[in-house]
């Protein structure tokens, strides 16, 4: 089966996403899709920036093995390539992990998707990963499954997915390249050998390639994540991109490497950087035009509970489930109607949404970057000294469209400027780089001074207000005001 | 002749399902090789299983007690810069 060109019809000034405003962020990218892909990911929160708000995932821990190296991991903890580096996740058997499914479908009704991404690859554990499955196909059909995978096994494994019904699997595709590939993996472990370098890269770049053949084949739908790792494959990553849609993956998403020394990783004790948010959003600019992004990923841990960006697993620990008792139809009763009642509330939504006029704003008109603090339903609700992260809004003629998350300061992203003086602060303003403005429920004097200095004003007024609304009203107060005649002060990076 | 599994190893399981005899077992604090049950793969592999697919440097040794994948070996990483690193952090 060939999945359509996702992008193909809209308009050339559009590339790179969907206006916001005039078909509705990421997610209308999902509303473009085909019906019946469609229906698979709208209340999939890994999937659609507007489901995400409103439906949750969940991980289990179940797969410990893996079949492979990967610079940016060690495996003292978690893949890194699904989860956070540095964190361990409780492993769990297939029976503990549907218990804690249920008991999870059952306490938050709102969680839709239950995935297996680790702590190492699930398809290199296919006994626990596959028994999972199949009890939860049987005593939970509500749920959603997902799975995801470096590749190296996936070939094999199709055929038991298809039976299994499951119809999302995740590939991390680095690289199309042995040569490149060589620097990411070191090794993989296949036919009862160890294979080094090149060849041992070649032979995990071909499985992949033919695993999402086989996949696409059987109409279960593809996602490709790639780490960026500058100077390795930053810039063979569109090309990437290319591929995989011609092979019809639906969704493309690139993270960002993250490298410390205390992970004990190759990238992280070799000095490896991650990219600046700038690097990241440009290149998941590049890739756009070829395919479907996806901006909102936060990278979750392999035993993550509840909306992306948030963790509720504590609440589910083995010894509180025990405890539980779960009936399960009449969760799938309480479920049923409480996923309806989201859904048309999100139909009422992109309705109004639609119905909306759009703004006039003269063609040409340069773009705007905009950082928005918010925890969620669209509105700009949080204060700035708050947020862990800020979602990333482009205004320009063709109206609001969502770009990407970036994080404060969990992470430094590596460069050399980033230093232990430098005040959490500090670093949250230069994860600000190239947006004009900041917008938030509150702010205080101190950020104040220190946005302004860096070019970035600050903006409280529109507490409350719809994301996508305020945004674009500020875009029409910098016009009125002149300042879209003008370059910005600073590198402008929203129209590179 | 038999391998063993020292305290390096970070339980991770990948080594259980590969060997052909079974002697590999879930242990606390770690997984253990059965001596009686080991075989170093003799006549089932040309390579010892579990010491390929473990990617813990030093995690299994040898009958001789030298590890079978020394330091530098699967990570890449030369130790001498691994040291570096981890006196940097410690210096912290
Ligand atoms: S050397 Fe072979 S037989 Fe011995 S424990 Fe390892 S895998 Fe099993
Ligand atoms: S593969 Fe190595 S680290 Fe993993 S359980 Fe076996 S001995 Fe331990």
């Amino acid at each position: 089966m060939e999945l359509p060109v996702l992008n193909a019809h809209q308009p050339a000034a559009a590339k790179g996403g969907c206006s916001a405003s005039s078909c509705g962020s990421t997610d209308d990218q999902v509303n473009q899709l085909p019906d019946h892909i469609r229906e698979k990911v709208q209340n999939h929160p890994c999937y659609s920036e507007d489901a995400h708000h409103y439906f949750a995932r969940m991980h289990v821990a179940v797969a410990p093995a893996c079949n492979i190296q990967c610079h940016y991991c060690n495996r003292k903890y978690d893949c890194a390539n699904e989860s956070r580096p540095g964190v361990v996740s409780e492993l769990l058997t297939p029976e503990q992990a549907v218990k804690k499914t249920m008991a999870v479908a059952a306490t938050i009704p709102q969680m839709t998707v239950l995935g297996i991404a680790g702590p190492g690859d699930p398809l290199a554990n296919p006994e626990r990963t596959f028994a999972t499955f199949r009890m939860l196909t049987e005593q939970a059909p509500d749920i959603k499954l997902c799975v995801s995978t470096n590749g190296l096994s996936l070939p094999e494994s199709v055929e038991e997915l298809s039976k299994a019904n499951i119809d999302h699997v995740t590939i991390t595709i680095n690289t199309v390249d042995a040569e490149i590939g060589a620097q990411i993996y070191p090794w993989i472990f296949w036919k009862n050998r160890r294979i080094k370098g090149k060849k041992g890269a070649q032979i995990l770049i071909d499985q992949q390639q033919k695993g999402l053949e086989m996949l696409v084949a059987k109409g279960i739908l593809v996602k490709v994540n790639s780490v960026m790792i500058p100077g390795i494959n930053d810039q063979h990553l569109a090309e990437v991109s290319k591929i995989v849609k011609s092979k019809g993956a639906f969704l493309h998403n690139v993270m960002p490497l993250i490298a410390e020394a205390e992970h004990g990783t190759f990238y992280g004790v070799m000095g490896q950087r991650g990219p600046s948010p700038d690097e990241l959003m440009d290149l998941q600019e590049a890739c756009s035009g070829d395919m479907n992004m996806m901006r909102h990923c936060r990278q979750c841990r392999a035993d993550a509970v509840g909306l992306l960006g948030e963790d509720r697993g504590s609440e589910f620990t083995l010894d509180k489930i025990d405890a539980m008792e779960i009936d399960y139809a009449a969760a799938m009763e309480m479920r049923k109607q409480v996923h309806e009642g989201i859904l048309s509330d999100m139909e009422e939504k992109r309705a109004a949404q639609a119905a909306k006029s759009k703004p006039k704003v003269p063609a040409g008109t340069r773009p705007v970057l905009m950082a928005v603090a918010t925890t969620g339903q669209s509105l700009i609700n949080q204060h700035f000294g708050h947020a862990k992260e800020f979602q990333i809004y482009q205004a320009s003629p063709e109206g609001v469209k969502f770009m990407s998350h970036r994080k404060t300061d969990q992470y430094c992203s590596g460069d050399s400027t980033c230093g232990e003086a430098e005040s959490a602060l500090a670093r949250t303003i230069r994860s600000l780089e190239g947006c004009e403005a900041v917008l938030c429920s509150k702010i205080g004097y101190e950020p104040w001074d220190l946005l302004e200095q860096a070019g970035i004003m600050p903006n409280g007024e529109h507490a409350m207000e719809n994301i996508e609304d305020a945004v674009m009203a500020v875009y029409l107060e910098m016009l009125a005001a002149g300042k879209l005649a003008e370059e910005p002060e600073k590198k402008q990076r929203a129209n590179a | 002749m038999a391998l063993k599994i020292i305290e390096s190893c970070v339980n991770c399981w990948a080594c259980l399902p590969v060997c052909p005899t079974e002697a590999i077992y879930e242990a606390k604090p770690h997984f253990l090789i059965d001596a009686k049950k080991c075989t170093e793969c003799e006549g089932s592999f040309a390579d010892s299983q579990c010491a390929s697919i473990c990617p813990i440097e030093g995690a299994i040794l040898n009958s001789l007690g030298e590890a079978m994948n020394p330091p530098g070996s699967l990570t890449g990483i030369p130790p001498e810069r691994m040291a570096q690193a981890m006196a940097e952090l410690a210096a912290h």
